[in-house]
This record gives C-alpha cells, structure tokens and sequence, in this order.
C-alpha cells in the first residue's frame, strides 16, 4: 500500500509575523525579528528586568488571527497554546481541512514543545515568592501542561484521533514531524497536524537560559566568526501530513513531501553537541528518504551561532556531504526568527519547503566573516535555487539529534 | 477594587470567557454553560480582587447571577 506522506497545509507565527504569508515576505527580504527586549522589573530589583536581543510574537496580532474561532471552552489560554492555535488553524484552513470528517477519528497531532507555559508558571511563582500571596488561579496546571497546545487544537478543532506532545528540547517539533510521518506511514492515522509551540520570554526562562552562558549579546550570527551565542525567539508552526491516498482522494493541494526522518542520541553529554551523533541522524535521514547525499539540496541548518554548535554541525555536514558539499546550499534562519527551543523545527521545515518551492534560499543575517572551522556553502544573501529537496537539521541539549528531509513533489 | 455589581459581572465574565450582556440577572451558572473549574477561577479572582472569601459549597449549579452578585455583596 502507497502510504507516501505529503504535507497539504503550513502555519506559523514568529516575531517575523503572523502566517506564512507575512514570515515569508519578511525572510526572503532579509529582514530580521531579533530585536534589543527590554522589559523593566516587575518589582524594585533591577537585577530582574529582562534586557538583552530576542524575537518575540506579537500577542495581538496573534489574538486578532483566531478573531471569530469560539475559545471559550478551551479556558487560560498560556501564550504557548495561543501560538499553537494560531499556526494550526491556519495549517488546517489552508490544507481545507476544517471540518472535514477525517479529523474526528482518522487524525493524530503530535506536537512538539521544549517547555510548558512559562507565562503561567512564571505569574503563579510571582505571587508565592514575591508577593507572599497563599493561592494561585485555579487554572495555574491545566494552561500551562506542556501538552496544553495538543489539547486545545484537539478541542478547537475537533480532533478524536492520538493526540500528545513529544518534548525533546531544541529538536521536540522535529521528532513531532518525523514520528508523525510513521504514524501515517503505517496505516495509524491518515492525517496528521505536526508542529511545535513555544513560549519562553519570560522572566524566569530568560535568567535561567542567560544562566547557562550560550546566549549572544549582540545577535545571532550562525557559522560567522566572533559569533556570540543563541537569540531566543517563540512562536509555533504547524504541518498537515497526510497519506499521498488521502490527498489524492480529497483532491488536496500537495505542497510537498517529507520523505525522511533520522533521529539520533549523543548519549555523551548535556549541553555539548557531538558531531557523530548529529552524523548519524543527517546519514539516518538521507537512506529513510533514498535520497543521496549528492542529490543537490538546501540544508536548513540548526545553525544557533553558538560556540560550540556551529563547528559541530558542520563537521558533521562536512563529513556527510564530502566533495558533493558546493552543489548544496545552506541556511541558517535562528539568524532572523531567533531559536524558538521546541518549536524551531517545524518553522525551520515550513521556510525550507517554502523557499524550495518559490526557487529562493533566505539568507543567513548577521555573518562578519568566515570561521574556518564553520565552512559552509551559506547563502549570504537572497540566493536563486532550484533545488528539489530540503534537509533540515535539528539538534537539542542532552544530545537529542533529529533531521527530516522535504522534497517538492514531481 | 471595590465591591460593586460591575466589578462582580467583569469577574464572572472574564473568568468564564462569556460576554457581560449574557449575565442575565435570572440566568443559573448551568444555564450559562458555566462550568466547576470556571466556578472555581471566578472564586479565585473574587478574592483575589476583592477580597471576599466564599466557600465554593455554599454555591450550587442552580444560583443565579443575581444570587451569586447578592452572595458576594453580604460577604463583603
């Protein structure tokens, strides 16, 4: 039986904008969301503001994209699950499937998300240790589970099917994708909304992730020499996968494939990345698709512009593509939405398959120079493609490595 | 804040998602479709904002809007 998966709908919101119409134009223009944050402390300690570069969503306007869907049943409302609804109406308004009958039983969502709903977290915290208040709303863990955004797309949209969250830090929508797919590649389900959502500029992600000594101070320079660090960004994406028979029957628009999924763990160490592990995943993702390695694609680097990231990455890509490495083009676009943690893959997959469709690789932003050891054939600037296939790489703390591949269909 | 009918229909219509015109005066939480975790969020704001403190058993599915704004203002 053909369980081919093709992918018949995209919706994302980031601080490059609200849908893929916008997040595009924004892109291939060059522009960047990364902006200096600065939000003045909720109490008289200074040291508690939040200042510094980051790629936030605008809350309004993604409020004013849901104007006219009925929320009310689906009670608090984190920004998490606001920028899940968002990106996944638009998925399934685009893919024509809203009210189909295939969502009640024959459709999963799996998405995938790095952490919960901070906002939440972060005002029910506020009022125990700052305030000295005793209670904290009653809606404090049910809008801020980390499965809150599958929940609510399930209920908005009426989903009956699997539905669950996969959180693999920086790589969670990349294996929501990938695992996805298998689940409509073995007959599970015939459709599947598959994405991720994140929502993290909030006070206490924002010290806690300075904490950790890999964010930039400037901005995010993938692969550039005197690159500082990660930016972090938030926001969601949203993918219909769908069996080819499925669509087909349906008379679907096809907007391509995801024809590979490699998935590998370091198992070495929690922050450090290892150029084998990411090797295997990229090699892994390659024979699931039976595309060759010197098939000419754009990779969609994961690309974070940190010390250590960007020389493991492209070892690793070095060490996969050998001599067929020019014939590839490479792109790093944290360098304009910033890294949205869980649900920076999927967004990464949507730009990659957009640009492969519309024959224009987006540049990576913020390069000073080449760093020898990061040598990679980067589109500096809006670079012409025509490139069939689409390699997007993703790789998370703990050594959680996942790569898909897209391909536009014949 | 301080107590008065408005502030207690902005509680109850911000916690449960419905538009101030739905609370009618005669309307039960049941009949508006208000359910125990928005009860308890309407509760929570109650006293958080206005400093009434209700026991959630002294409510019933059946009180009115009207019953509920008349709890809260002996309470205060």
């Amino acid at each position: 039986m053909n369980r081919k998966v093709v992918l018949t709908g995209f919706g994302c919101v980031s601080g490059l904008g609200i849908g893929l119409a916008e997040t595009w134009r924004s892109i291939a223009a060059g522009e960047s969301a990364i902006r200096r944050l600065l939000r003045e402390a909720p109490t008289e300690h200074p040291a508690r503001r939040m200042d510094g570069p980051a790629a936030w969503v605008d809350q309004q306007a993604c409020r004013a994209a849901l104007a006219g869907e009925d929320l009310r049943a689906l009670g608090q409302i984190d920004p998490l699950s606001l920028h899940a609804l968002a990106a996944g109406v638009e998925a399934v308004n685009g893919a024509g499937l809203r009210g189909h009958p295939a969502l009640d039983r024959r459709t999963a969502i799996v998405m995938g998300c790095g952490s919960g709903g901070n906002a939440t977290m972060d005002q029910a915290f506020e009022r125990l240790y700052a305030r000295d208040l005793p209670k904290v709303h009653p809606q404090t863990i049910p809008s801020s589970m980390i499965s809150a955004p599958a929940s609510h797309l399930a209920m908005l949209l009426g989903v009956h099917g699997p539905t669950f969250v996969i959180s693999s830090a920086c790589a969670s929508s990349a294996h929501a994708l990938g695992e996805a797919m298998h689940m409509i590649r073995s007959g599970r389900v015939d459709v599947a909304l598959a994405g991720g959502s994140e929502a993290c500029l909030t006070l206490g992600s924002w010290v806690a992730w300075n904490s950790v000594g890999v964010m930039a101070d400037d901005t995010c320079r993938p692969f550039s020499r005197d690159r500082k660090g990660m930016v972090l960004g938030e926001g969601a994406a949203v993918v219909v996968l769908e069996s080819e028979a499925h669509a087909a029957a349906r008379g679907a628009r096809i907007l391509g494939e995801l024809a590979g999924y490699g998935a590998a763990s370091d198992a070495a160490d929690m922050t450090a990345p290892d150029s084998a592990g990411i090797e295997t995943a990229i090699r892994a993702a390659h024979e699931d698709a039976a595309v060759l390695p010197d098939e000419p694609a754009l990779i969609s680097t994961h690309g974070t512009g940190t010390r250590l990231n960007d020389p493991a990455e492209a070892a690793a890509i070095r060490a996969v593509y050998g001599s067929a490495l020019p014939r590839h083009t490479a792109i790093a676009t944290k360098s304009a939405h910033g890294h949205l943690i869980g649900a920076t893959a999927a967004l990464e997959f949507v730009i990659g398959m957009e640009a492969l469709s519309r024959g224009a690789a987006p540049p990576v932003l913020g390069h000073l120079g080449t760093d020898p050891e990061c040598d990679l054939p980067l589109a500096l600037g809006p670079t012409p493609i025509d490139h069939r296939v689409l390699v997007s790489n993703s790789f998370a703390f703990g050594g959680l490595n996942a790569v898909l591949i897209g391909r536009l269909s014949a | 804040m301080t107590v008065s009918t408005e502030a207690i229909l902005g509680i109850i219509a911000e916690e449960s998602g419905l538009d101030p015109a739905a609370l009618r005066p005669d309307a039960t939480f049941e009949q508006l479709d208000i359910g125990s975790l928005d009860v308890a969020s309407t509760l929570f704001a109650i006293e958080d904002k206005l400093g009434v403190v209700i026991d959630p058993d002294k409510l019933d599915r059946n009180a009115t809007i009207s019953d509920f704004v008349g709890l809260v203002m002996r309470l205060a």
